[in-house]
């Protein structure tokens, strides 16, 4: 039967996803970026291209998993049962299957805030439950106690007089993710908040940022040993929790991802230990000038020659091998997608597509990209017309990135997403040695 | 205690239940949360999301959007989404957020339809409720809203007649979502009652459109697969005269052959059924059509009082399941493997039968 549809609404409908180039992007000017590229002007196309890093606690390090970075912690989601579903992936992980629990809300709850009354005893079960005991419960709650303005701090802190464990708490708001503290940048400050003044040692230096060590052979451990440092801490490396607890100790911190910005300001201002950011980059010169700007704000000096010839070889072999290589980048990788793809065009290489929403700062790297590679077409992941995003028009060889992957289903790719982290020369050398072995495939 | 889950993750959501019947509707599906909530729908309850391009998006709200109520904000993206993204109507699913702040959902369906000039149905749901509340809420708004009058005055009824009179047998299977059923299980269905004799089967919101929902009155009778659209099928049955059933193709199940040969097993045992009433109703009867057992059925979900037998469970605590099977009432349990979790202590038999919407698992 050939029913009638009801719909009258029909407009001619282009079926093309939006793009501009480079050279369109910085002509328009940071203070004009088009709509479709600015995520809170439209619809977020959650495309299966986005989920790794889209949704608050899909995939790799979210706040769930984030919550847990201190060692011997477990986490109680306070939430709607829609919060935690996801969390079954999460579980099956090696490690988490014992570490979440869940109090979930009904409509109750949301009208009397009940839920908070229970926190407690809950926190009390899941101890009494547990064979081996909890160092800390983590109180991950979301977007609706965001919206009932819960003080989360005081009734953790009543839940740690109650039953004598540490309870801190952890804000899944995906609601704030643009605001002033999104819940990645939250969560970092929470897993050191549990920090207290030590005596400090001048040799002992903390890392953070990431949930996971650098790769063993980053040569900013052997950096940070020229520079007379003794002791290099990682939360993901701790074993137990006093050497977490140990961090305390620290002479500095060394900021790797600018989400944990707030949690080295928090840690100066609690335990007096102060920071420095150093950026991931993937220009071997920007890596080197960074060094030693590093190493001359300490008032010492480091020899890191061997490392950059090593990067520098690494760039060349790759080079020598696949010089007329396109690559397609994305913004699901260790990498901001803009810098790679700078370094990429300023080795020789072609980008084709950047796949990524455009932050603060991130137009330094499109005027020069616009200046050496205008053509290269810049893609909002999130903006609806995704949906029609068509391979043909820009073909690539190689992807970097889960998103870029999605769009190029023939290419070589590489995710270039492992949660242990690449960072400095050696994850320069990383990424081409990655990209070899994803085009041998 | 009430509402703590020790060893059993969350089940698919309410907003899960809704976005399954809509997602191949040929609609633009907006997920109205934050992104979390789209993300967890897409990335773990829609499995057919890695395989097809659907238009489901999430509203993307952010904090002062819900602490001002910036309806009008929202209508103005989707009317964006609209003129660049083909659809045949707009479906707004609710999460905690607007359930929060009080959205009015009436006004915002009158708001999206003026703003867009296309259909709009929105569903309360609210994060809080399980997949089969809000699959049942989506098939409500769906049959009501495109099944209308108009539709039927416009040659359904003929039609229908036309082939009643030819023997042309068409039958609507309502309840089917990949929270239920298995992507190859849609397929596996038709297969089955076209042996049956059916010459068209509409299986509404998996493997078929809008154009069916559009037809259903031409369908001979409904077949109800799943609870969560008993509602529907008697919306349909006193609106538009079509009869419905219950009942579940146990022969479609990806792992029928090995319970089947097991039932054997079953002879004088106590045995507890887990899982969607209609699918656990259907193999109790199979159970006890072939060896004396006493079988209860049991359901985390919706129990329908016209579907239950006296002695039948409804689930909703973590601590309530552990007592029960504590009680040493049940030989053998038929569930999906996750409540096996939270059952450190039984010593009866554990048959899995995984239910999606449950573990997240597939069958088979």
């Amino acid at each position: 039967m050939e029913c009638q549809k009801i719909c009258n609404h029909k407009t001619v409908i282009k079926k093309e996803a939006f793009s501009v180039t480079a050279e369109e992007l910085v002509s328009i000017g940071k203070e004009a970026i088009p709509e479709e590229l600015i995520s809170n002007k439209h619809l977020i196309y959650s495309s299966p291209a986005t989920l790794a890093f889209n949704s608050p606690g899909a995939q790799g390090f979210g706040v769930k998993r984030a919550g847990l970075a201190i060692p011997g912690s477990v986490m109680l989601l306070v939430a709607p049962g829609c919060c935690g579903r996801n969390t079954t992936i999460l579980s099956e992980l090696g490690g988490y299957s014992d570490r979440f629990f869940y109090l979930m809300m009904d409509e109750t709850d949301i009208v009397t805030g009940r839920h908070l009354r229970k926190i407690p005893q809950a926190v009390q079960e899941i101890y009494d439950t547990l064979e081996k005991k909890p160092a800390v419960v983590m109180i991950c709650i979301t977007c609706v106690d965001a919206l009932l303005g819960t003080d989360m701090e005081r009734i953790c802190k009543k839940a740690t007089d109650k039953t004598g464990i540490p309870v801190l708490p952890c804000y899944m708001y995906a609601l704030t993710r643009e605001g002033r503290k999104p819940p990645m940048v939250h969560v970092r400050q929470s897993i050191y908040s549990l920090l207290e003044p030590r005596k400090k040692k001048s040799t002992s230096v903390n890392l953070l940022g990431h949930f996971a060590p650098l790769v063993d052979d980053c040569e900013l451990y052997d950096l940070l040993r020229q520079m007379g440092v003794k002791t290099i801490r990682e939360i993901s490396r701790c074993e137990d929790y006093e050497e977490y607890m140990a961090m305390a100790e620290a002479n500095f911190n060394l900021v790797l991802d600018p989400e944990a910005r707030f949690a080295a300001s928090d840690i100066r201002k609690r335990l007096e230990i102060p920071s420095i950011e150093l950026t991931r980059l993937y220009q071997i010169d920007k890596i080197k000038k960074q060094y030693a700007l590093f190493a001359a704000a300490l008032g010492t000096q480091i020899d890191d020659d061997e490392y950059y010839e090593d990067a520098r070889r690494a760039v060349e072999n790759f080079r020598n091998k696949h010089e007329n290589i396109t690559f397609s980048v994305g913004e699901g990788c260790n990498a901001n997608a803009f810098e790679l793809s700078l370094a990429l065009i300023q080795y020789g290489f072609s980008v084709a597509e950047i796949f990524a929403s455009i932050g603060d700062g991130d137009f330094l790297y499109l005027e020069k990209i616009a200046k050496l590679s205008p053509q290269t077409k810049i893609y909002s992941n999130l903006e609806p017309t995704m949906l029609y995003y068509d391979c043909s028009e820009s073909p690539a060889d190689i992807t970097i990135g889960k998103d870029a992957a999605y769009y190029h289903p023939d290419a070589a790719h590489l995710e270039w997403s492992d949660d242990v982290q690449p960072f400095g020369y050696a994850g320069v050398r990383h990424f081409f040695e990655a990209c070899e072995k994803s085009l041998k495939k | 205690m009430k509402g703590l889950r020790k060893y059993i993750s969350p089940f698919a959501p309410d907003q899960s239940g809704a976005a399954a019947v809509l997602c191949e509707l040929g609609g633009l599906v907006i997920i109205l949360d934050a992104g979390g909530c789209a993300g967890n729908i897409c990335g773990f309850d829609e499995p057919r999301w890695f395989e097809s391009k659907s238009a489901i998006f999430s509203a993307g709200l952010r904090d002062m959007d819900a602490i001002l109520g910036r309806d009008d904000r929202l209508v103005k993206k989707i009317a964006m989404a609209c003129e660049k993204i083909e659809g045949e109507f707009i479906a707004v699913i609710g999460t905690p957020v607007p359930a929060v702040i009080g959205t009015d959902y009436k006004a915002l369906k009158r708001m999206i339809e003026q703003k867009t000039g296309m259909p709009a149905i929105t569903i309360d749901t609210d994060g809080m409720e399980l997949y089969d509340v809000g699959a049942g809420k989506a098939y409500e708004a769906l049959f009501r809203t495109f099944v209308g009058k108009e539709i039927v005055e416009l040659g359904a009824q003929e039609e229908k007649n036309k082939r009643m009179e030819s023997d042309f047998r068409c039958l609507g299977i309502l309840g089917a979502t990949p929270l239920d059923v298995e992507e190859k299980e849609e397929g596996a269905i038709r297969d089955f009652y076209k042996r049956q004799g059916f010459d068209q089967i509409f299986v509404y919101g998996m493997g078929d459109g809008l154009e069916a929902v559009r037809a259903s009155v031409t369908a001979e009778k409904n077949l109800v697969i799943a609870p969560a659209a008993l509602k529907t099928a008697r919306y349909l049955k006193k609106q538009y005269g079509i009869p419905y059933e219950t009942g579940y193709p146990l022969e479609t199940l990806p792992e029928w052959e090995k319970i089947v040969a097991r039932i054997p097993e079953l002879e004088g045992k106590r045995v507890l059924i887990v899982h969607q009433q209609i699918l656990a109703n259907a193999l109790r009867d199979r159970i006890i059509s072939r060896v004396n057992a006493a079988v209860t059925v049991g359901s985390w979900f919706s129990i329908d009082e016209k579907e239950k037998k006296e002695g039948d469970l409804v689930l909703k605590e973590e601590d309530q399941w552990i007592s029960l099977i504590a009680d040493k009432q049940y030989d053998v349990i038929i569930a999906d493997g996750l409540f096996e979790r939270a059952l450190s202590g039984y010593e009866g038999e554990y048959w899995s039968l995984p239910h999606f919407a449950v573990s997240g698992k597939r069958k088979g």
